[in-house]
C-alpha cells in the first residue's frame, strides 16, 4: 500500500523515497522538463512539418525569419498571440477559455505518464497505459465542449463529428491495448517496453499496429481524418470562432499531440528506447518518435480527407473487427503456442 | 430530426469565389441547397453598349478569369460576324492553338481546386499550378501578357506568333502528356478520392438535358455534345477532333472528362501545329475607334468554352452594340447544383460545387 502511494503522487525513480516536499519539488521539476521538452518538439515539427509540405508542394516553405526559416514559427506566435482576443456575443467564452489550455496541460500530464528511458519517467504507474488512454480520451470532449460553446454551426458540426469519432476510435484503441497487455502481462509501460527486448510488438502483432496508428491519426485530428476542422468544408469547424491568442495555442497543441502520438505508438510497438547501445536509450526513443511523426506528415501532404460516414464505417466495420481479429490471434498464440 | 440551417459563403474557402448558399442539413443530409448569386455582378453587358466594339474585349476577358481568351474571342468573333470581316485561315489555326492552351489551363486549375475541396493539402493545386505556369507562359509569349490576353483583333490576332513559339509549345505539351499521366495515376490510385468521387453527385442524362447544362458537366452525364463537334467553327472540322464524353453522369465521370480532354486538346495542338499554312498572315486589324459598318443587325453564335458552352447574341448597332447577351456556361451550371446535391452529404456538397467548374464572374456577369 505504502508503495503504491509512492507511486501515484511520487517520481521514486527520480529522487528516491524522501519527504513529501521532496517528491512534490521533483514532480515540479520534471513537469518543467517535460514541457520544455513538448515545447522545442512541437515546435521542431511544426517547422519540419512545414518543410516537408512545401517540398511535396514544389515549394520552399519559410526561409527569411531565422537559418532555413526555423524561427518562422515563433514569429507567427507572436503575431498570433500579440492579437487581440474576440468576446463571442452569443457564446460560452468561459469553456473557450479554459477547454484549450486544459488540452494543452493534458498533452503535458500524458507525458508526464510516458518514460523516456528506463530511469527517465515521471512516474511509473502500474495501471500506466490505462490512464494514458483515458486522459486521451478527453481530448475529442474538450473538442466537442469548444465547437458546443463557440455557439456556431459549423463549430455544431464539428463538434458531432468529434463525438461520433471518439464513438467510433475508442474501441479499437482499447481492445488493442488489452491485447498488449494480455501479451505483456500488465499495464505497466515500463513492462510493456521490456517486453520487446527480443522482438518489437509491430513485428508481432501488425494488425495491431496498423488499428493502433490510423485509430491514434483519428484521435488526434490528423489527415485523413481531420473531419472537425475540415477547412474546406466547415470553414475550420470548432475553431472557426475561436481568437487568436487561443489558435496559437491550439497550433502548438496539435504538434504537441503529435509527439505524443508518436511517442505512444514507438513504445507500445517499435520498442521504445531499446535498441544498439551505442545511443543511449532516450536518443532510440526520440528517433523513432521522430520516424512516426515524419510518416504521418507524409501522409498529410497526399491525402484526401475522408467524409464522416466513410470514417466511421471505417472505424466500425474494418478497425474494430480487425482488433478482435488481433486479440483473438495474439491469445491463441499465447494459450496454445506458448 | 430537426432541420439545420447553416449559410455558406459567400466568404468561405471553397465556395471558389462569392457564392453563398444557404443549405438545410437533416443530420448530414443536404434537404436542400439555395444558391444566392450577384456578389460579382458587374454589369458587363450594359457597359458593353456603352463602348466601341474593340473597347470591349478587356471587358470580356474578366468575365472568366480562369479561362479569358475563351470569351475574349467568342466576342470578337460575334463581332465578326455582325461586322462580316472573314478570319485569315492562319489566324484561324493559331486561335484555335491559343484557345485549347486555354483549355489546358482552365482544366489544370479546376484539378487543383478540385482536389482541395476534397480536403488535400494543396498538393495536387501546387503541381498543377505550376504546370498552369508553363501554359500561362505560352499564352505570354504569344500575346505580351500572362493572364489577361487581349490579343484577338477582327479578322486574326494582334500579331504573328514567335518564331520559336511551335517548338516551345509542342515541348511542354509532350511535358504536360507525362504529367497528365502522372496526375491520373497519383489521383485515380487514391482510396479516399475514388471513395469520393465516384457514384456522388449523379446527374442523368435527363436531367441534365432538361437542366440545360453544357461542357463537361453534360458530356459526363452521357450526351454526347460538344460545340467543337456539333457546330464546328473555325478549323476544327479539319482536326481529327473526337468528344469525350462518360455515361454515370458523377464526379468521377466529370473528373475523367476533363482529364480526356486535357490529352485531346494536346493532340488538338500538335496537329493544328501541323496543319497550320506556313505562308500567309494572321495579323487582324489594329484597334481604331472606327470599325467597319455591320452588315447582320443579329448575330449570334456558340463556342465550346472550357466550362461549357457559351451563347454570344448580339443587336448591332453601328459603332457600338446595341446589345449583347451572353448565356454563361457556369451560371446554367451553377442552377443544377441544388438538384444533384439534393440528398447528398454536406462534405459531398463541395465535392459537387467543385465538380462543377464554376467561376462566379462568369455566373455574375
Amino acid at each position: 500500500m505504502q508503495a503504491d502511494m509512492a507511486d501515484i503522487v511520487g517520481i521514486q525513480g527520480l529522487l528516491g523515497s524522501g519527504s513529501i516536499w521532496y517528491n512534490i519539488l521533483g514532480i515540479i521539476v520534471y513537469a518543467v522538463i517535460v514541457m520544455v521538452l513538448l515545447s522545442v518538439f512541437g515546435y521542431t515539427f511544426g517547422w519540419i512539418e512545414r518543410k516537408i509540405i512545401a517540398r511535396a508542394q514544389y515549394r520552399h516553405g519559410p526561409t527569411y525569419v531565422g537559418k532555413y526559416g526555423f524561427l518562422q514559427n515563433m514569429a507567427d506566435l507572436i503575431k498570433l498571440l500579440s492579437k487581440r482576443e474576440i468576446r463571442l456575443a452569443q457564446g460560452d467564452n468561459f469553456m473557450v477559455r479554459i477547454s484549450v489550455p486544459l488540452m494543452l496541460s493534458l498533452s503535458v500530464f500524458i507525458l508526464l505518464l510516458l518514460p523516456f528511458s528506463q530511469s527517465l519517467q515521471a512516474t511509473n504507474l502500474g495501471l500506466g497505459l490505462l490512464l494514458v488512454f483515458v486522459t486521451i480520451a478527453f481530448f475529442p470532449m474538450f473538442v466537442f465542449l469548444t465547437g458546443f460553446s463557440t455557439g456556431n454551426k459549423f463549430g455544431d458540426i464539428s463538434a458531432q463529428r468529434s463525438v461520433l469519432m471518439l464513438l467510433s476510435y475508442e474501441l479499437p484503441m482499447i481492445i488493442v491495448i488489452v491485447t498488449i497487455a494480455l501479451a505483456t502481462g500488465s499495464y505497466n509501460i515500463q513492462g510493456i517496453v521490456a517486453a520487446q527486448a527480443n522482438r518489437w510488438f509491430a513485428l508481432v502483432m501488425p494488425l495491431g499496429f496498423i488499428v493502433m496508428f490510423v485509430a491514434m491519426l483519428a484521435e488526434f485530428e490528423r489527415p485523413p481524418f481531420d473531419l472537425r476542422e475540415a477547412d474546406s468544408e466547415l470553414i475550420a469547424g470548432w475553431l472557426t470562432d475561436i481568437s487568436a491568442p487561443y489558435y496559437a495555442l491550439v497550433l502548438f497543441l496539435d504538434y504537441t499531440r503529435m509527439f505524443l502520438g508518436s511517442m505512444i505508438i514507438s513504445l507500445l510497438f517499435l520498442g521504445g528506447w531499446l535498441g544498439p547501445s551505442f545511443l543511449p536509450g532516450i536518443a532510440w526513443m526520440l528517433i523513432k518518435a521522430t520516424l512516426v511523426a515524419l510518416f504521418v506528415i507524409v501522409i498529410r501532404a497526399t491525402m484526401f480527407r475522408m467524409r464522416i460516414d466513410r470514417v466511421l464505417h471505417l472505424g466500425w466495420l474494418v478497425l474494430i473487427p480487425l482488433s478482435l481479429i488481433n486479440l483473438l490471434i495474439t491469445y491463441i498464440v499465447l494459450l496454445w503456442i506458448l | 430530426m430537426a432541420i439545420t440551417r447553416i449559410n455558406i459563403g459567400p466568404v468561405h474557402p471553397s465556395t471558389h469565389g462569392v457564392l453563398r448558399l444557404v443549405v438545410d442539413l437533416d443530420g448530414d443530409m443536404i434537404e436542400r441547397v439555395e444558391t444566392h448569386i450577384g456578389f460579382l455582378h458587374r454589369g458587363v453587358e450594359k457597359l458593353v453598349e456603352t463602348r466601341m466594339y474593340m473597347q470591349s474585349p478587356a471587358y470580356m476577358e474578366k468575365l472568366d478569369y480562369v479561362a479569358p481568351l475563351s470569351y475574349d474571342e467568342a466576342y470578337v468573333a460575334v463581332v465578326e460576324k455582325a461586322l462580316g470581316i472573314e478570319v485569315k485561315e492562319r489566324a484561324q489555326y493559331a486561335r484555335v492553338i491559343l484557345l485549347e492552351l486555354q483549355r489546358i489551363a482552365s482544366h489544370l486549375l479546376w484539378l487543383g481546386t478540385m482536389c482541395n475541396d476534397l480536403g488535400q493539402m494543396f498538393t495536387v493545386f501546387m503541381w498543377s499550378f505550376k504546370d498552369r505556369d508553363m501554359v500561362l507562359k505560352l499564352l505570354e509569349e504569344a500575346s505580351g501578357n500572362r493572364m489577361f490576353y487581349v490579343n484577338v483583333r477582327l479578322g486574326g490576332l494582334q500579331r504573328e506568333l514567335p518564331p520559336d513559339f511551335e517548338a516551345q509549345t509542342l515541348e511542354v505539351m509532350d511535358y504536360m502528356e507525362k504529367r497528365t499521366a502522372e496526375y491520373e495515376r497519383y489521383i485515380e490510385r487514391n482510396p479516399v478520392f475514388m471513395e469520393r468521387m465516384k457514384g456522388v453527385g449523379v446527374l442523368s442524362s435527363k436531367d441534365a438535358k432538361d437542366l440545360g447544362v453544357t461542357g463537361p458537366v453534360l458530356r459526363a452525364s452521357g450526351v454526347e455534345y460538344d460545340v467543337r463537334k456539333n457546330n464546328p467553327y473555325y478549323v476544327y472540322e479539319n482536326l481529327h477532333f473526337s468528344m469525350k464524353s462518360q455515361e454515370k453522369g458523377d464526379n468521377f465521370s466529370r473528373y475523367r472528362v476533363r482529364i480526356m480532354e486535357i490529352k485531346e486538346s494536346i493532340r488538338l495542338i500538335r496537329e493544328a501545329f501541323g496543319r497550320m499554312p506556313a505562308s500567309g498572315d494572321m495579323a487582324g486589324m489594329p484597334i481604331r475607334l472606327r470599325s467597319p459598318e455591320p452588315v447582320n443587325k443579329v448575330s449570334k453564335l456558340s463556342r465550346e468554352l472550357p466550362r461549357g458552352e457559351c451563347l454570344m447574341y448580339m443587336v448591332a448597332d453601328p459603332q457600338k452594340p446595341y446589345r449583347l447577351s451572353i448565356r454563361s456556361p457556369s451560371f446554367i451550371n451553377l442552377a443544377a447544383l441544388s438538384h444533384i446535391a439534393k440528398g447528398q452529404r454536406l462534405a459531398d456538397l463541395f465535392a459537387i460545387l467543385g465538380s462543377l467548374d464554376l467561376v462566379m464572374g462568369c455566373v455574375d456577369r
